[in-house]
């Protein structure tokens, strides 16, 4: 393997990574809330990471630069959708789990 | 009688109408001795913060000057004008602030009586005219509107649309489209660039700037924001480690509180930028904001300590207002952090915060 495929192959193992994370976070954490947090990990570090290997694949075009802003948009839209989701939440006047209640 | 003035269409007018009101002098006006005096003051926000600031009041003096000078052409020579910037020192953000410093000026100087410009927009996009006067009212001030003709009567989202905002979006607009084609020159790319982008701006133009355009500040804090967008990669990796052991490990060791910053921020772009980045972190999720105060559902303990520190605020607020507005104390050591214990709690403490807002905290 080339350097810049074991790059490639890191990249996809760590989104992968996080992205597993979130589904094992949302089968076990106790509440909406704090799914919300974990839910947050495949946004930023999961498609943050795959999207980086797809732009070293692609190397200096113009699609890496969409893959840029791709990131760039879901960075800005996943924590309005996760606020959002909080938001509602709350006004539903649901309380936050807690462990030592 | 006490005037407050901001850049506003009517502003000439109601000097005009406040001039002659006072002259005409039916003695509801605050001059101790007798003579005529007309007190005209200019409340500003956060204006000692960073390089935007020093803008905003270099401005709001040159703006009271101007305003001395109608008055003085206006008025005779017994008429007293006094010219003063008020809440320089505080936070002001919602109507009872603006109210407060001005009810407290007009006490020192024995005013009872406020004329307000009804296009006067102190809260810049929020429109808080009304509540102030019904809160200078409660204080026992008699407060009137002058009588002006508005020459426009803008809708609320609709601010002052110029050239240079068109020119800006367009510009914006424009990049943006060659950005996705690539840069590739081919007429085709321009002509259709040129077409969406006056599109874009032509309906746009009016609502994208909230604020009037300072196209220096703009491009600085685009310059900050760039350094800024490493530094949250930076956090969002660190906490992303810390969530994805607390998920994986077996016993779910998570302690959930949901707790309440009032952050040092002003206005609705840094507030959103703040509330997004938290939000994008793992492990902290703002869940209301309410003015400054932001009620944030946090999921672990490392997390809270990081967001009782302050770094994202900190980082944030060197991108709206540069290197000054570093120097900061932490959200925990402002007293403006704490873990909301129950959901009534929160809602009680949110109507102490707005007359309470510390002063202090603006360094």
């Amino acid at each position: 393997m080339t350097p810049l495929e074991v790059a490639v192959v890191g990249f996809l193992l760590g989104g992968v990574f996080f992205t597993f994370v979130t589904a094992v976070g949302v089968v076990r954490l106790p509440d909406v809330y704090s799914r919300a947090h974990t839910a947050s990990q495949t946004d930023t570090l999961g498609a943050g990471l795959t999207l980086v290997a797809v732009a070293l694949v692609l190397g200096l075009e113009t699609t890496t630069v969409k893959t840029a802003l791709l990131v760039a948009f879901i960075f800005v839209t996943n924590p309005t959708a996760a606020h959002a989701i909080a938001r509602a939440a709350d006004e539903q006047g649901i309380e936050p789990w807690r462990e030592d209640r | 009688m006490v005037v407050p003035v901001g850049e506003s269409v009517t502003l000439r007018q109601t000097v005009a109408y406040a001039v002659r009101e006072a002259v005409s002098g039916d003695g509801a006006d605050g001059g101790d001795d007798g003579e005529p005096t007309v007190h005209f003051v200019a409340p500003v926000a956060w204006h000692d913060i960073g390089d935007v600031g020093v803008g905003v009041r270099e401005e709001t003096e040159e703006l009271l000057e101007r305003v001395a000078v109608w008055a003085r052409e206006d008025g005779d020579d017994d008429l007293a004008v006094e010219t003063a910037i008020i809440g320089a020192g505080e936070y002001l953000f919602g109507p009872d602030d603006y109210a407060r410093v001005i009810a407290d000026y007009a006490a020192d100087v024995g005013g009872d009586r406020v004329v307000v410009d009804p296009e006067y927009s102190p809260g810049g996009n929020v429109p808080i005219l009304r509540p102030m006067e019904a809160a200078l009212a409660e204080r026992g001030l008699v407060v009137e509107e002058a009588p002006v003709d508005r020459p426009t009567r803008r809708g609320r989202l609709l601010r002052g649309g110029g050239a240079a905002q068109f020119a800006t979006l367009f510009g914006i607009s424009f990049l943006f489209y060659q950005l996705l084609g690539g840069f590739s020159g081919k007429q085709f790319d321009l002509v259709t660039g040129v077409a969406s982008a006056t599109l874009v701006a032509a309906m746009l133009h009016r609502i994208t700037f909230t604020d009037r355009l300072r196209l220096r500040t703009l491009g600085r804090q685009l310059v900050r924001l760039v350094a800024y967008v490493p530094y949250l990669l930076y956090e969002i990796v660190l906490s992303n480690l810390q969530v994805a052991y607390v998920v994986l490990h077996p016993s779910l060791p998570i302690e959930p509180r949901t707790t309440e910053v009032r952050s040092a921020l002003w206005g609705g772009m840094p507030l959103t930028l703040l509330a997004n980045s938290i939000t994008l972190t793992p492990g902290t999720l703002t869940v209301r904001v309410r003015g400054r105060r932001m009620v944030v559902h946090t999921l672990i303990p490392a997390a809270r300590e990081g967001l009782f520190d302050g770094a994202l605020e900190r980082a944030v607020r060197f991108v709206f207002y540069g290197r000054p507005a570093l120097a900061a104390a932490t959200p925990r050591e402002r007293g403006d952090a704490r873990i909301v214990e129950d959901e009534d709690d929160a809602d009680a403490e949110g109507e102490t915060v707005v007359t309470g807002a510390p002063g202090g905290d603006a360094e």
